[in-house]
């Protein structure tokens, strides 16, 4: 058994050599783009939960005491979802998920 | 006073602080969070290694709507920067998306540095002698990346 590891040793050490000579790395550029996990449901936009007012709202409520703000949540055809105050702000000027840059239709909103 | 905006670069600080992306770094000024300075460190293996270059990023009310203005400080030789620092780059422009942050332009920035577009030149000296005299074009950035140590 030990003689069969080392011959297979032997064979991988071939190997490595042979495919050494075979290329060269010579630029690796890792370039990574970052995005939240939509799965995690934040929004994307403001980078709060969906679950929780959108920092516009969050920004507002100190001064607006006439009970709490109704920050719902919108899902595009895309299934992304935003607070729907961060995304009827964004689709003013471009009509475009910006996760995915599908044109923006609604499928449903709610919390 | 704290606008969404405001609260935004705050979560954009935080995640820069607590997840840094290699090779680039980024802070407010100390009184006023919508104006950043910024460092991004030329990329290994390009003409750019080893220098530093600084900018500045400001930031309006209607983050992250509209993109921020981002200029380099330093002096750049570089396709796609403009003489004054201004950076030609779609994201920061037409492509810009409000799901950005600080941390996503910086790194683009930098893999812009590592891959010039020489086709939408804003430096059409530093385009064509990309494009047709890479020599010359490597010594100019060197000459940049000296003088990022000094300035
Ligand atoms: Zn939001
Ligand atoms: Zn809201
Ligand atoms: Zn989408």
């Amino acid at each position: 058994m030990s003689e069969n590891s080392r011959m297979d040793e032997n064979d991988n050490d071939k190997k490595e050599v042979s495919q050494e000579k075979m290329f060269t790395l010579k630029k690796w550029n890792a370039v990574a783009m970052w995005s939240w996990d939509v799965e995690c449901d934040t929004c994307a936009i403001c980078r709060v939960q969906v679950m929780d007012a959108c920092l516009r709202c969050q920004a507002e409520s100190k001064k607006d005491f006439y009970g709490k703000q109704d920050c719902v949540v919108v899902w595009g055809e895309c299934n992304h979802s935003f607070h729907y105050c961060c995304m009827s702000l964004w689709v003013k000027q471009n009509n475009r998920c910006p996760l995915c840059q599908q044109e923006w239709s609604i499928q449903r909103m709610g919390k | 006073m704290s606008t969404p905006a405001r609260r935004r670069l705050m979560r954009d600080f935080k995640r820069l602080q607590e997840d840094p992306p290699t090779g680039v770094s980024g802070a407010p000024t100390d009184n006023n969070i919508m104006i950043w300075n910024a460092v991004i460190f030329g990329p290994h293996d390009t003409p750019f290694e080893d220098g530093t270059f600084k900018l500045t990023i400001e930031f309006t009310e209607e983050y992250p709507n509209k993109p921020p203005a981002v200029r380099f400080v330093s002096h750049m030789f570089h396709p796609n920067v403009y003489a004054d620092g201004g950076i030609c780059l779609d994201i920061l422009q037409n492509r810009w998306s409000p799901t950005y942050d600080v941390s996503a332009i910086l790194t683009s920035i930098q893999s812009l540095l590592s891959d010039p577009n020489p086709n939408s030149p804003a430096n059409s000296m530093a385009a064509q002698l990309y494009k047709e005299n890479r020599r010359e074009y490597e010594k100019r950035v060197k000459a940049c990346v000296e003088q990022s140590f000094i300035d």
